[in-house]
């Protein structure tokens, strides 16, 4: 029988493997942010242990860093001193570290694959969730904790149970592509399968409806399989993978001749088995907002809050985790959803704030002013986005608008820096989570895509984007 | 393994609430234990006890892979999580750190254990009992995976059977 991509990248990992047992499995590349690895390198200084791989692993500081000048000193004590740490143990352990004032900072899945060091093929870890970004470019990439980082920097090896495969078959052809978009495609995928949809598997996303993407898009898509509660996301690299890589920074030397090898190898063969399958039509899809505390309690655009009852389908806790969500978001079942009235936009994160992401959403923004009640912020995915829609004069769009046009970080997907929402401020967001509190103690957080959150900040209420000129 | 129940009647507990984004920056686990849950009960910290234990529905601990969130948790002096099912970063954290027992239960323990009831969990029968109520339920088996590196008590204590 054939394999899925997944066991092609897994086998050819294996370290160590026997029966009953997880397997060691060989990491090629370790993304190291300033938040998750504090402890681990305390964990290698207390048992005299070195970074086995220092040129394998890379370092940056994207959650806790201010997005507004950065001449001035972080005045967050306890911000400035993880930011430090970082900075010393990078230079302890011999690992290059993107700080605050490289030309690549960024938040660190959008300054893998944008550097060329995230690689079809590989495997990546980072001990961020999201990791899983990187599986648009073919590579198996998983989100550990700490502990796990630590057994990475001293071994580059990892411990994993085989997860289960899963194909999600994306078919069809959007009418409106600029107004659906990858987001709009993910978000309908979670709202279908749910968080815990995609738990214990590796998913491969699949189909004319994810080949017709930009790798952007793809990143997207791939961004949020933690959100189904997938251990990662992956999608066969193509042509359009292979360019995206060339000519980058840290694009290896020799890559032409991998893309060959790549080429025949790193795709799911025609007969292989998945364990677990599903299949969105995109014919017909609209543009999507999250309403609940989940991103699985999405409905589209055109539609109204769902009851509890009509959103549980029979299921106590999913009717009691509704009414929940809608308490918290002071919401009544039945209002529309163009009808909500929004205080803040936040377009940013790890999920949408590629150079792709900026230039649809200022498109909705040309020569209009934001809504005079809402606040709204754009925040690069990294220092060399900014770079490029600077020099592309998207800034001044934004700012002619009245967005604040910020540096690079997580900022306001996570809350740990300063960009925070208040007590009961409602956002439209191009970020990955709407967990209670997760923008800012009592914020209320709508996950949309870029243009969707744009067109928000106009009219200062969500409407239906599919209705704009946006071509 | 005796201990108090708090019960949580939901599913998807995140771990933006179990310990939110802001305290990340926390390096002391016995301050970030005061931060346990206060996305979700504020009350949480006052309330919890050494050895007490915590019952919820599915998929607990979704979202970020924050280790923070299952030692804040065992800071907190929570020994067991009872869950019908839980998302896998914080499983595998729990297990690899050796902060607490992630437990998936049926359903017949979810609706028989109420807040504050006495629970005993026997790992070595799969059984959990309810002593508060007299009722016994069986716990889902650790993989036997799972079980090994919980008996080596976590990921850097385990080592892989010999041949």
């Amino acid at each position: 029988m054939g394999k899925t991509l997944f066991e092609k990248i897994w086998e050819s990992h294996i370290v160590v493997e026997k029966p009953n047992n997880p397997s060691l499995i060989y990491i090629d590349r370790h993304l190291v942010h300033e938040v998750t690895s504090p402890q681990a390198f305390e964990g290698l200084r207390m048992n005299n242990r070195k970074v086995r791989r220092p040129d394998l692993t890379i370092a940056t500081m994207d959650h806790n860093v201010s997005t507004t000048d950065r001449s001035l000193p972080i005045l967050d004590q306890t911000s400035s001193v993880q930011i430090k740490t970082l900075e010393k143990n990078c230079k302890y352990f011999g690992i290059k570290l993107f700080d605050i004032d490289s030309p690549n900072q960024g938040i660190v899945h959008v300054i893998g694959p944008q550097l060329g060091i995230t690689l079809p093929g590989s495997t990546i870890v980072c001990g961020d969730s999201h990791t899983s970004t990187h599986g648009a470019f073919g590579a198996l990439a998983l989100g550990i904790g700490t502990s796990d980082v630590e057994h990475v920097l001293a071994s580059q090896t990892m411990w994993l149970e085989k997860p289960k495969s899963f194909e999600i078959r994306v078919e069809g052809k959007r009418k409106n592509p600029h107004a659906v978009t990858a987001k709009d495609i993910v978000l309908s995928i979670i709202k279908n399968i749910g968080t815990g949809g995609g738990t214990g598997t590796v998913i491969e996303y699949r189909g004319e409806g994810i080949t017709d993407l930009s790798m952007e898009q793809r990143m997207t898509i791939c961004n949020m399989s933690i959100e189904a509660g997938a251990r990662a996301g992956l999608i066969a690299p193509d042509e359009k993978t292979f360019d995206y890589l060339r000519d980058r920074e840290y694009t290896p030397k020799n890559y032409e001749s991998l893309v060959d090898s790549w080429k025949g190898n790193l795709k799911t063969d025609s007969d292989a088995k998945f364990e677990k399958e599903f299949t969105l039509h995109i014919d017909d899809i609209a543009p999507q907002v999250s309403w609940g505390t989940n991103p699985g309690m999405t409905c589209n655009v055109t539609d109204s809050i769902p009851s509890p009852d009509e959103f549980s389908n029979g299921d106590l806790n999913q009717k009691r985790g509704a009414e929940k969500a809608l308490e918290y978001m002071a919401l009544e079942p039945g209002t529309l959803i163009e009808n909500i009235k929004i205080d803040r936009v936040f377009i940013g994160s790890c999920t949408n704030a590629r150079l792709e992401d900026l230039i649809e959403a200022s498109k909705v923004i040309k020569g209009q002013k934001i809504s005079s009640h809402v606040q709204a912020m754009v925040v690069p995915g990294s220092q060399m986005v900014k770079k490029q829609a600077e020099e592309m004069g998207l800034d001044k769009i934004f700012i002619d608008a009245n967005f604040e046009w910020r540096e690079a970080g997580c900022s306001m997907c996570l809350g740990m820096n300063p960009d925070i929402l208040s007590p009961g401020e409602r956002c439209a967001s191009t970020s990955n989570r709407n967990f209670e509190g997760r923008q800012g103690t009592g914020g209320r957080t709508h996950l949309v895509s870029p243009v969707m959150a744009a067109a928000a900040a106009i009219h200062g209420h969500f409407v239906d984007v599919r209705e704009l000129d946006l071509d | 393994m005796k201990g108090n129940i708090i019960k949580y009647a939901r599913d998807n507990i995140d771990t933006d609430v179990i310990i939110p984004g802001t305290y990340l920056k926390i390096h002391d686990y016995t301050e970030l234990a005061t931060h346990a849950m206060e996305g979700l009960d504020p009350d949480f910290h006052s309330k919890v006890k050494e050895g007490d234990f915590i019952l919820s529905g599915k998929n607990f601990g979704c979202g970020s892979s924050r280790e923070h969130a299952p030692i804040a948790l065992s800071h907190s002096g929570i020994k067991a999580v009872l869950a019908l099912s839980f998302a896998r970063i914080f499983y595998r954290n729990a297990v690899d750190g050796a902060f607490l027992l992630p437990i998936e239960i049926e359903q017949d323990a979810y609706d028989g254990i109420s807040e504050n009831d006495e629970i005993e969990i026997d790992v070595s029968k799969n059984e959990i009992t309810n002593i508060t109520k007299n009722q016994t339920y069986k716990m889902k088996p650790f993989s036997e995976i799972i079980g090994k590196i919980i008996a080596a008590g976590g990921l850097f204590k385990y080592k892989p059977d010999q041949d």
